[in-house]
């Protein structure tokens, strides 16, 4: 169920296979698991997960995304213009 | 009516009731949470669930399903455990006429006990856990989120305290969910125009009445914790943050900080209400600069799957009795409004009919309610001596008194959630209604005779043999 734990970021992110991977958090108690995070779809998984949230292989393909993708997501609520101050 | 301090005194009021399981065993916070939470929902009147040992937190607490099955939600306003649906139904709808009640603010909260301003970790500090497989990270899903008005700083009436989806998205760093019909949205919008990033306290484990308010569609000048004054029978005890936003006293954690200005990223996907992934969009973020908490903070947090699950119940009553009142104002003759499916999606109500063809008038009105803007896609109008909380009575009236031929409007192309999966395209679908009133003049279609009865006494005979069943099975 779980994958091993380590303290080394992983190289590609399971849902986009992007990256970089930066360490976001650690367990409380040292060595049970560490959560990362992707900063480019900022996807984020902790290591003692199921395989299928962590292994980019394994990763289900309904949920990838593309990092081209990005930039066209719907925008909600659109950014409101500033008010004049004239 | 029984107002509860806080989570702590519901939860021991779920122990008394025998209504909530404490899983002492550890648990790891994937798969194990989810997976426990999901199999209460197969539970008939399913118990709240306690953690106190997971994987990784030398001292974290999760309660879930606090306000998962009609007796937890009977309990949590302060009615017998057993009390019927339609009975929750009529007194929900009560204590809502009894708005405003008030507001007590006091100086200090047992939340202010821990104060964290620096190295502000999330991750580490709160157990967050992934709900669905496909979520895009750890989600704050149960989270009473209070803002005020920019334009109207001191005006309580327009604070509003709302349940938006949170993900954590860093740190210290939160994606928020806001549809324009919720009031945070028009706060939102007014910082944005002022090029200001707009103050937000974030409540977690609170009461179960606040958290029914959150999730009420009250109007914009409608204040939670006056209406959760009403609905729990005593004013509401708040206390102010240094930014000045009102927060439930009887919180676990409370997290402050500001939704940016101008900023939005991607966030999701989500398993949402309807039992469907919501996929990804670019949404405000919020940035947290201190966390408050109690000693040893209970984490609470809410199950969403494939319907029902504890999700349908905070959207039960909350979403029935607001319609209810709306369409009351016009029709007289409306009974009872059951929009418990899916968050209204699908409403029945019943109704007194004046005249034939009225019931379709009924239906065309529930539509235009706030709610039915956005949710309301097939609306089923029943007699008034039938129980819309009754499934079987609707079946029957469905069954015998609909001709298809002239009992069905459909009308195309009307608004609706983002998140109902049968838009086409998104934001409009078809909407219908469905006329399951028997026809009465000038509408004579049909061959309606007498219909059957219950034998003199029925009701007497039930009183008696209800507590003799009752008595049987203690």
């Amino acid at each position: 169920m779980t994958s091993p734990i380590t303290n080394t970021p992983p190289t590609a992110c399971p849902r986009c296979r992007s990256g970089p991977i930066g360490i976001l958090g650690k367990s409380p108690v040292a060595g049970v698991w560490t959560i990362f995070g992707c900063s480019t779809c900022l996807y984020a998984w902790r290591s003692s997960e199921p395989e299928e949230n962590v292994n980019p292989d394994k990763y289900p393909a309904a949920f990838r995304l593309r990092p081209e993708d990005l930039p066209n997501l719907a925008v909600v609520p659109p950014v409101r213009p500033r008010r004049s101050t004239s | 009516m029984r107002a509860y301090k806080d989570l702590r005194e519901f939860l021991s009021v779920l122990d008394e009731e025998r209504q909530i399981l404490r899983i002492h065993d550890q648990v790891f916070p994937e798969p194990d949470m989810a997976a426990a939470a999901c199999a209460l929902t197969r539970i008939e009147e399913s118990p709240a669930i306690y953690f106190d040992k997971i994987a990784g937190f030398d001292s974290a607490r999760v309660a879930m399903n606090v306000h998962g099955s009609w007796s937890n939600h009977a309990l949590a306003l302060g009615m017998e455990k057993d009390a019927p649906m339609r009975d929750q139904f009529f007194e929900f709808v009560r204590r809502f006429q009894l708005y405003p009640g008030a507001l007590e603010r006091v100086a200090s909260a047992p939340w202010q006990e821990t104060v964290v301003e620096k190295n502000i970790n999330l991750y580490e500090m709160l157990p967050l856990f992934r709900l669905n497989r496909g979520d895009g990270g750890y989600f704050i899903d149960k989270a009473c989120t209070i803002s005020r008005d920019p334009d109207d700083w001191n005006n309580d009436d327009v604070e509003n305290v709302g349940i938006y989806r949170l993900q954590v998205k860093g740190p210290n760093r939160l994606g928020i969910q806001t549809v324009p019909q919720h009031d945070i949205a028009i706060h939102m919008a007014h910082a944005e125009e002022r090029g200001e990033d707009l103050p937000v306290a974030l409540a977690l484990g609170n009461e179960p009445i606040i958290t029914l308010m959150g999730a009420t569609p009250l109007l914009y000048t409608q204040l939670e914790y006056k209406m959760a004054a009403a609905m729990q029978g005593a004013p509401y005890k708040v206390v102010k943050t240094a930014k000045g936003l009102d927060v439930p006293w009887g919180a676990e954690y409370v997290l402050e900080g500001r939704v940016l200005c101008g900023q939005r990223e991607a966030e999701g996907p989500f398993g949402e209400f309807p039992g469907y992934y919501s996929g990804c969009h670019k949404y405000p973020v919020i940035e947290i600069d201190r966390i408050s908490h109690r000693k040893d903070p209970i984490y609470d947090a809410v199950y969403v799957g494939r319907p029902w699950t504890e999700l349908d119940f905070l959207q039960a009553m909350t979403t029935s009795a607001p319609i209810f009142l709306q369409l009351k104002e016009t029709f007289p003759e409306v009974i009872a409004v059951n929009a418990l499916y899916t968050h209204g999606l699908v409403v029945i109500v019943s109704t007194k009919i004046r005249y034939g063809g009225f019931a379709k008038y009924v239906g065309l009105r529930l539509l235009t309610t706030t709610h039915g803007l956005g949710y309301a896609k097939v609306v089923i109008v029943v007699d008034e001596d039938v129980d819309p909380f009754d499934l079987n009575q609707v079946m029957w009236a469905i069954s015998v008194k609909v001709n298809p031929a002239g009992d069905i409007v459909t009308i195309p192309n009307l608004s609706e959630n983002l998140l109902d999966p049968a838009c086409s395209p998104g934001g409009v679908v078809t909407k219908m209604i469905i006329d399951a009133t028997t026809p009465v003049a000038p509408d004579r279609r049909g061959d309606y005779g007498e219909e059957l009865d219950k034998p003199e006494h029925t009701d007497q005979w039930q009183t008696k043999l209800q507590a003799l069943v009752k008595e049987m099975r203690k």
